[in-house]
């Protein structure tokens, strides 16, 4: 049996400048890893999970062949074989002609490939969208000018036109599912008030919000942004984050936060994914990763487990203003009609590849 | 019992309109008794409102249910907590201008419920919040429970368990000896000094890789341990006496292994406390959520008669045991990742 898979590339380095491919590429090496240390890096030796690398051809192709000795048992399929490299639209098109079995498609990609007859399964919403005001800039210093922007942002245009009602608005850190307390974040806009705290603003700034240039997601939110801004009376622009000045912000290393003062914008768009269904595990991990950005590095962590300790410590995060909760977001993937057994997993698991067998009677080829 | 191929857990999320305050309401509506373990929960929640309504002493109550509580339930908490702040010296009112506002919302979040009230008064907003336990909600049957079930820890290990079973120790009177199937062998332990140490394991030879499903089962009596291509077979309180084989398998046990159909997800007990036969079950989550055994007089399982017993992760295997009274569990813990060994047994009384 064969599967046939996405992937774009298994490139260290071209997976830490894109964090789609970063994903991948984390998905990837738990299929071929056995464990993880407490930190989630992945630890023992390649091949020691459910599949061993059996052939590379760099930026090509791949194929991971099942690892017979696998202590969890042998996988059902003997091999996967990965496609390198393809564009999110490329994996939906070879979802549709039956060229792959099985595929990540982007959530805003979702209904469309559902409309075109694409087997599409998608997880609870576990990837948050923000804006991120980056410290150190002392355009964004002035609370007003975050409140402002905050204000005027239209979260439900995001989620009904841009991402084709696949997501849900966020105000808070959690999704509802996992922290049980997002309802009481507000996601309404506000523009009339956005305007009148704009007018207090004096002088007032120009300012440039960043996104990724290989995310085609935070480009068109960016845009989105910058018109709900304009219509408040805010001056704000959008601009592209290239993969150069990204691997510049952080100074070489893969380390996955980058030094806000390398970034040339006042604020960027950053996608944080769930590492655990866990709302204490979850949030601690983007306190983490958003501290060195926003200067949230004296937030405090949750105290407990408990939910209002956990709100508590998420509250005061957004009560500070340097992080704006935009959308939540799943993890969409595509599926041939002969996978079997496909279990959506949740929040922090890698994709139960292990676990899919092929019905050998539905012929997609 | 986790069945194949595996189904999404999903809850229904049951929104209700919310309901007004009204000083007659208690009359109208018969609550449902709540579990001790929420009127706790309560308690502190109506203690917390105190704390932080005060200098306020009426105010009006709206409750909103957002999660997987059924109406019954929603109207005991609110009569609960109607009760509780009632005992602490405050009073209800309709909603009215310039009175404070309590609004409690029955939230959920992915471990627990979480109830979380709302006191505004004017522009202000204060916010409390409790969790309390969910899993007891699908056995709200068991709060007339007779019965008790405990779980004892037998063992635990990194390694896939597929079985186990305790059998007395034929070469030393009074002991008893622990045997673990596990895909690739069968192993035998002795009790010594409090622990269980290795005396014996025995390699289950495999015709092919072993499959990521695979299944198996000890019966003690017989002395065999089946796999679908494997088999031991011996005197299992002389683990010196048994050996082990590969078979071929029957065609489609791969299949059938894979849809789940040669899972079993109850087991049935003799009569402990009323002399009717007893069923114990598992949850119906997936394979990544905590699980529970509950007991049942019926087949049908309409009506629990015990609190159900919780374990850290899924419950991957519930024989019964020999002696008809007591059922093995395998189950694997999701916090520590090890495979756990437990008896699950039955007790008269609450």
């Amino acid at each position: 049996m064969e599967i046939g898979a996405i992937i774009h590339s298994l490139d260290p380095a071209v997976a830490a400048a894109n964090p789609e491919e970063a994903g991948a590429k984390g998905e990837l090496d738990a299929l071929l890893y056995d464990r993880r240390s407490e930190n989630g890096d992945f630890v023992g030796t390649a091949g020691s999970g459910p599949f061993r690398l059996s052939a590379w051809e760099a930026g090509k192709s791949a194929v991971f062949a099942a690892n017979e000795d696998y202590r969890e048992g042998r996988p059902f399929v003997d091999s996967i074989e990965i496609q390198m490299g393809r564009s999110a639209h490329d994996r939906v098109l070879d979802l549709e002609l039956n060229k792959a079995d099985f595929a990540q498609i982007p959530a805003e990609l979702a209904r469309q490939a559902a409309d075109r007859g694409v087997r599409v399964s998608a997880s609870r919403p576990n990837e948050l969208l923000a804006l991120v005001f980056l410290t150190g800039r002392g355009t964004t210093e002035n609370v007003r000018v975050r409140e402002a922007i905050a204000r005027s942002i239209n979260r439900a245009a995001i989620v009904n036109f841009i991402l084709q009602k696949e997501g849900e608005p966020a105000g808070g850190l959690l999704p509802q599912w996992s922290s049980g307390t997002a309802f009481l974040f507000s996601t309404e806009a506000d523009a009339r008030g956005a305007k009148e705290i704009w007018a207090q603003v004096s002088p007032s700034p120009k300012l440039v919000l960043g996104y990724d240039s290989a995310d085609t997601l935070e480009q068109s939110v960016a845009e989105r942004i910058v018109v709900d801004a304009k219509e408040a009376g805010i001056s704000l622009v959008s601009r592209a984050i290239s993969a150069s000045e990204k691997a510049n912000a952080h100074g070489g290393s893969e380390g996955p936060t980058p030094h806000s003062e390398a970034i040339h914008a006042d604020a960027r768009l950053v996608r944080l994914r769930m590492p655990s269904p866990l709302p204490s595990v979850s949030l601690a991990a983007f306190i983490d990763r958003l501290g060195p950005l926003a200067g949230i590095n004296g937030s405090p962590l949750p105290k407990s487990a408990s939910p209002e300790d956990v709100y508590d410590s998420e509250r005061s995060i957004i009560n500070g203003g340097s992080v704006v909760p935009l959308v939540w977001l799943p993890q969409v993937y595509g599926l041939s009609a002969r996978v079997r057994d496909w279990k959506q997993p949740a929040a922090g698991e890698g994709w139960p590849l292990a676990d899919v067998w092929l019905d050998s009677t539905t012929d997609v080829h | 019992m986790r069945r194949l191929p595996r189904l999404f857990f999903l809850r229904a999320i049951i929104t209700l309109a919310f309901f007004a305050f009204t000083a007659w309401s208690s009359q109208a509506q018969s609550a449902a008794q709540i579990p001790p373990e929420w009127n706790k929960a309560l308690d502190t929640l109506a203690e917390k409102i105190a704390a932080t309504a005060k200098p306020a002493r009426t105010f009006s109550l709206d409750v909103r249910n957002i999660s997987s509580l059924n109406a019954g339930d929603v109207t005991g908490l609110r009569q609960t907590l109607v009760e509780d702040l009632t005992g602490l010296g405050f009073s209800m009112t309709q909603k009215l201008p310039g009175e404070a506002q309590l609004q409690l919302t029955l939230s959920e979040s992915a471990e627990d419920y979480v109830w979380v009230a709302e006191i505004r008064h004017g522009e202000a907003r204060e916010v409390v919040i409790v969790s309390a336990v969910r899993d007891l909600v699908e056995k709200a049957g068991a709060r007339k429970a007779s019965l008790t079930l405990q779980r004892k820890l037998v063992w635990e290990q990194d390694e896939r368990i597929l079985d186990f079973a305790l059998v007395p120790d034929g070469n030393a009177a009074g002991a008893s000896i622990l045997v673990v199937l596990q895909p690739d062998k069968i192993a035998f332990y002795d009790h010594r000094a409090e622990a269980w140490h290795l005396n014996r394991e025995i390699a289950i030879p495999h015709a092919r890789p072993v499959q990521r499903n695979v299944g198996g089962r000890i019966d003690p009596q017989a002395g065999t341990a089946t796999l679908v291509d494997g088999v031991c077979a011996g005197d299992f309180q002389r683990p010196e006496t048994v050996t082990c084989k590969s078979v071929p398998s029957a065609p489609g046990a791969d299949l059938a292994m894979m849809q789940g159909s040669i899972v079993e997800s109850d087991a049935a007990l003799a009569s402990t406390c009323s002399g009717s036969p007893l069923m114990l079950s598992t949850g119906s989550g997936d394979w990544t959520v905590r699980d529970f055994i509950q007991a049942y007089e019926d087949k049908n399982q309409r009506e629990p008669i015990a609190q159900p017993i919780q374990f850290p992760g899924p419950i991957l295997a519930l024989w019964p045991a020999e002696d008809g009274k007591t059922a093995r569990v395998v189950s694997r813990n999701l916090q520590t990742g090890a495979y756990e060994a437990s008896i699950v047994s039955v007790s008269c009384g609450d």
